[in-house]
């Protein structure tokens, strides 16, 4: 008996081949949606999962108390970590991370690679993070300061695949011995790893250490087991509180609580962290996007039903036929379920060959290693299996219960079904059709906003001049010491138009620090983004002076009595005017170890026009530049943009002469902007790949009820035409019908849209304004993709030959 | 065989009520060839229905056999149909994705017989049924009196006791109708009972005795020719 099931849904399948197409391909689209989203949001649920004692580590951060909007921020003060470990017995260990963004130049021998995320950790990091070794062990991986641990990637692009224990490694000139190598299974660890080097390396004054307002370190705490940490963070806060904040300078006060973060979180809790450089993922995307696939493959599962009741009106006559021989309503229950559960594994094979083809795409998107291997992972196999059973028999369930219950006499007598069951769930099928091209007009509205607002990031007047800007950190002493020799002969490369070294340039890293005002006796000080330039910058990023003048090289007292603002700093610091700001005395205590109590007095020589040295998230901050050849570490030349490759090339070889021994890296500044928008250049990508399955998807919904609603009126448009209707009328008649479930779509999507796009521009300081023109071509869009599907069950059913339909009758 | 008694059959819809049969009574012998004739919309095709029991009557009495048959359940009626009934429709009714061979089988798979029985009842009704050569078409491949022998193959594969013949040659040229009389006639004489209705006088005159009904009610029952059981 299965086997005539078989033998007939096989047949039908065949026989009505575009129809199955569609069908099995329109619910496979859908599977392999879920099924990449799937594999992301289970990638993403994964991280840290398998540290040891994960669940008993906790990462310690702090909420801003102060401000409207609390601001939380990853770093903490030193202090911490030996605070907990010292006075609290529950704590089984800490641990910390000096937060640092360096490029270090390893070099073995001739071998020189420069690499980037190396932590700087007190010698604890292995107790904390059990990670495993390959070489060496975690016990005195990091005693001496000079130790190293390398992870096996970067061991092998130095030692190849012998043991490298005990051998030299130069960091920044600087000589290490490899202790230890990590396996490579650090890819779902929230650090970004290449080499490990203990915090005694870099050297940090004690003084330093003992501080509560430095920022600087990422710490962690192992508690013990049975520990609660929600108590741990209420005795920490209630310590701050009774015994630190009594000792601190009024300057010095604490302004903001410290939160226990359990590690499982981090990656995934994290996204509006300060200053956080660990591996981010977004716990609001991983939730949308499971809502999504669940969406969409209810969707596709509803289509699926829609399209297989449609057609099963042309088997009536079978179960017609079936039951007056003799069919149980059940047994034809079972024929009609295990159609459907063959369709179904029929889409889930193409939707796996589909995921295995989509995955590398996924893979470099997301910059994953998300493997889709159904032999190696029977976990994967078994969901596979399950999920063609589950959807194949509730997908199947409503068709064939409308089908089994047909009474043959009825069914039997004429060739079209038009009563019963069908129309009574008319309303769900129209339901079903607003709700997804509801979701088509509030995806193309959200892609074509988000384009907007992408296009407006990456071509916004930032204030300054970014084109044709080479960028790149200096290296070595000879360099540095030499910085104003080597300026000099990149201005003499033909074709650079002039050179400018410090620290602070747009899309790199700038420091933030006090600016102190002394007014009425008070000293007020104003939190300020500190620009350390030279006398060259402003000419080189092309910064527009509003008041005032640039720094000169022939005022002496520039170097050290000088600073120039921006026009938010005019504001902030209360200076009315940029005229009026001109000649206001300014402090600022220099960052200097030798001498910490050193204070900078000058005043402010002129005022810049604002400009966005930070991404457009940011809102523009106060500025102050000011000339500090201390933190001479980078340097912008700008260049002609014609022969910019013997331009580039001239650079290098000053490069050369200054500092031999290191290889240049170097990018352009305006990169560094097109870096910064990469996350919403991967949602305009996202949202179009969505916008493009949904507006299918929504299709092939309609073209299955068009397809119903041709079979179920075949009658009626025969007689139509008899009386003298032309195919133009009929095609209008029929989607007259679809329109209006379309246009009753874009009226619930439209606010809808508003709001969520609304809210997401609120995360951009400068946006677009909501452009309205998006709703209208969302509504045209969606109405004319409708149109066209639906026209073409319309065409055909309008040009059939009337006599036939009615003669079926 | 057949005995019923004041049945009757009303369709319903918002506003109107209509007899389809009111009060019809008669009897079908064992081995007996009865044609219903009267005009469109008498209610013959209700009545087949009934006696097919693919339609419940609403008042009266059914008795298939010994049996009580007229508010049965339809797992029951399902039942006796597969097991005791054979149709014959007008427009053939054969499942266009099943071949010739796989059409007749059905019936058979539906009883739960064995595969190779099965093939060989199939074999045989074929052969019967002079249509072995086609058995593995599909039957849009077949002329229309072929598709009706393929359809009188699959009503008697099971050997029922009764075929119902709902205007068997009404889509049928004469010569194509005449053998599907011929044949339907050749089981009886085999000792089939056959209820056939049939607006045509040329076929009910195969029949033993006609049934003429008029407006839901029996008018005349004649017997044409004399038959022994």
């Amino acid at each position: 008996m299965f086997k005539n099931y078989l033998l007939v849904a096989y047949r039908n399948l065949v026989r009505h081949k575009s129809f199955s197409l569609i069908n099995i391909s329109g619910l496979a689209l859908g599977i392999t949606a879920c099924l990449l989203i799937g594999l992301f949001v289970h990638d993403e649920l994964q991280f840290d999962k398998n540290v040891p004692d994960g669940e008993r580590i906790y990462r310690v951060y702090t909420q801003q108390t102060k401000t409207d909007a609390p601001e939380t921020f990853a770093p903490v003060a030193p202090m911490f970590a030996t605070t907990l470990k010292q006075e609290f017995p529950e704590v089984e260990q800490t641990m910390r991370i000096l937060m640092q963004n360096s490029v270090n130049l390893l070099e073995v021998g001739d071998k020189k690679i420069y690499v980037g995320d190396d932590l700087m950790v007190d010698s604890t990091f292995f107790d904390v993070f059990q990670l495993p070794f390959k070489y060496g062990s975690a016990a005195k991986a990091l005693n001496a300061p000079t130790s190293i641990v390398l992870t096996e990637e970067v061991a092998r692009n130095f030692f190849g695949d012998e043991n490298p224990i005990g051998k030299e490694i130069k960091v920044d000139k600087s000589t290490f011995n490899v202790t230890g190598v990590l396996e490579n299974s650090l890819d779902k660890f929230h650090l970004k790893v290449n080499f490990i080097v203990p915090l005694a390396a870099a050297e940090l004054p004690a003084e330093r250490m003992k501080k509560w307002g430095w920022q600087q370190f990422f710490t962690y705490v192992k508690l013990r087991p049975g520990a609660d940490a929600k108590q741990t963070q209420a005795k920490l806060r209630a310590y701050l509180n009774d015994k630190v904040q009594p000792t601190l300078p009024p300057d010095e006060k604490l302004t903001s609580v410290p939160v226990l973060q359990p590690l499982h979180q981090i990656h995934l809790y994290s996204s509006n962290f300060k200053y956080d450089s660990s591996v981010k993922g977004n716990i609001t995307y991983v939730k949308a996007l499971s809502l999504i696939a669940v969406f969409i493959l209810l969707i596709a599962g509803f289509n699926f039903v829609n399209l297989a009741t449609a057609k099963s009106m042309q088997r009536a006559k079978e179960v017609g036929v079936r039951k007056t021989i003799g069919a149980s309503q059940q047994q034809l229950m079972l024929q009609f379920l295990s159609e459907t559960v063959l369709l179904t594994l029929a889409s889930v094979v193409l939707a796996a060959v589909f995921t295995s083809l989509l995955l590398p795409a996924l893979n470099a998107f997301t910059g994953k290693t998300m493997e889709f291997d159904l032999l190696a992972n029977p976990a994967l196999l078994g969901v596979l299996v399950l999920l063609t059973v589950v959807v194949g028999l509730v997908a199947g369930f409503y068709p064939a219960l409308v089908l089994s219950s047909f009474k043959p006499v009825k069914v039997l007598k004429s060739a079209v079904v038009t009563d019963g069951i069908f129309g009574r769930v008319q309303w769900l099928r129209h339901g079903l059709i607003v709700v997804q091209f509801a979701l088509s007009v509030f995806l193309i509205i959200c892609a074509l906003v988000v384009f907007g607002q992408v296009s407006y990031l990456h071509n916004k007047e930032l204030g300054f001049n970014r084109e044709q800007i080479m960028f790149f950190p200096m290296r070595g002493q000879n360099m540095n010491q030499q910085h104003e020799a080597f300026k000099n002969e990149l201005k003499q490369v033909p074709g650079v138009v002039s050179a400018s070294i410090g620290y602070g340039f747009p899309g790199d890293q700038v420091a933030g620090d006090g600016i102190i005002v002394p007014a009425n006796g008070e000293r007020k000080d104003h939190p300020v983004t500190q620009l350390m330039v030279d006398y060259d910058y402003i000419k080189t990023l092309g910064l527009q002076l509003v008041a005032g003048r640039d720094f000169s090289k022939e005022l002496t007292t520039d170097k050290d009595h000088a600073f120039i603002i921006n026009e938010t700093a005019v504001k902030e610091l209360g200076f009315g005017t940029p005229q009026q700001a001109l000649g206001k005395t300014v402090e600022w205590e220099v960052w200097n170890d030798r001498n910490p109590d050193s204070l900078k007095v000058g005043k402010v020589i002129g005022v810049v026009k604002d400009f966005h040295y930070k991404s457009l998230y940011d809102k523009l901050e106060p500025a102050v530049l000011q000339i500090f050849p201390d933190a001479y570490w980078k340097v912008a030349v700008k260049m002609r943009a014609d022969n910019l490759g013997s331009s580039v090339d001239g650079v290098k070889q000053v490069w050369a002469k200054f500092s031999p021994e290191s290889p240049i890296e170097y990018k352009f500044l305006d990169d560094n902007f097109e870096e910064m928008y990469r996350a919403e250049d991967k949602l305009n990508t996202l949202l179009w790949v969505f916008t493009g399955i949904a507006i299918f998807v929504g299709c092939l919904g309609l073209f299955g009820l068009a397809t119903y609603a041709a079979e179920r009126r075949k009658k009626e448009i025969g007689i139509r035409k008899v009386l003298g209707a032309d195919v133009s009328t009929i095609v209008g008649l029929l989607s007259k019908e679809f329109l209006k479930l379309v246009l009753v779509a874009a009226i619930i999507a439209f606010p809808v849209a508003w709001y969520v796009m609304h809210e997401w521009l609120q995360d951009f300081a400068y946006r677009i304004d909501m452009p309205l023109w998006a709703f209208v071509v969302a509504a045209v869009a969606a109405g004319t993709v409708a149109f066209l599907t639906v026209s073409y069950q319309a065409v055909r059913a309008a040009t059939a030959n009337p006599i036939k339909n009615l003669r079926a009758e | 065989m057949i005995k019923i008694e004041n049945l009757e059959k009303i369709y319903r819809t918002d506003e109107v009520q209509t007899k389809a049969l009111n009060n019809v009574s008669l009897a079908v012998n064992e081995g007996e060839f009865v044609a219903i004739m009267g005009p469109s919309g008498c209610g013959k095709s209700t009545l087949l229905n009934i006696i097919g029991l693919l339609d419940e009557p609403d008042g009266g009495s059914f008795r298939f056999g010994s049996t009580e048959v007229a508010h049965v359940s339809e797992r029951q009626r399902s039942k006796l149909r597969k097991e005791h009934i054979g149709f014959v429709f007008q427009s053939f009714n054969l499942i266009d994705e099943l071949t010739v061979a796989e059409n007749v089988e059905l019936p058979l798979i539906y009883l739960g017989m064995g595969a190779a029985e099965r093939k060989q009842r199939v074999e045989q009704v074929l052969e019967k049924m002079k249509i072995m050569h086609r058995r593995n078409h599909f039957p849009q491949q077949l002329s229309g009196g072929q598709q009706q022998r393929v359809a009188v193959a699959r009503a008697v594969v099971n050997s029922p006791k009764l075929i119902l013949a709902d205007e068997p040659t009404g889509n049928l040229d004469s010569r194509n109708g005449n053998e599907v009389m011929e044949l339907l006639t050749e089981l009886n004489e085999a000792g089939t009972t056959i209820v056939m209705v049939t607006h045509s006088e040329h076929d009910a005159r195969y029949a033993h005795r006609v049934i003429r009904l008029l407006d839901g009610e029996v008018v005349l029952e004649n017997v044409q020719q004399p038959f022994t059981v």
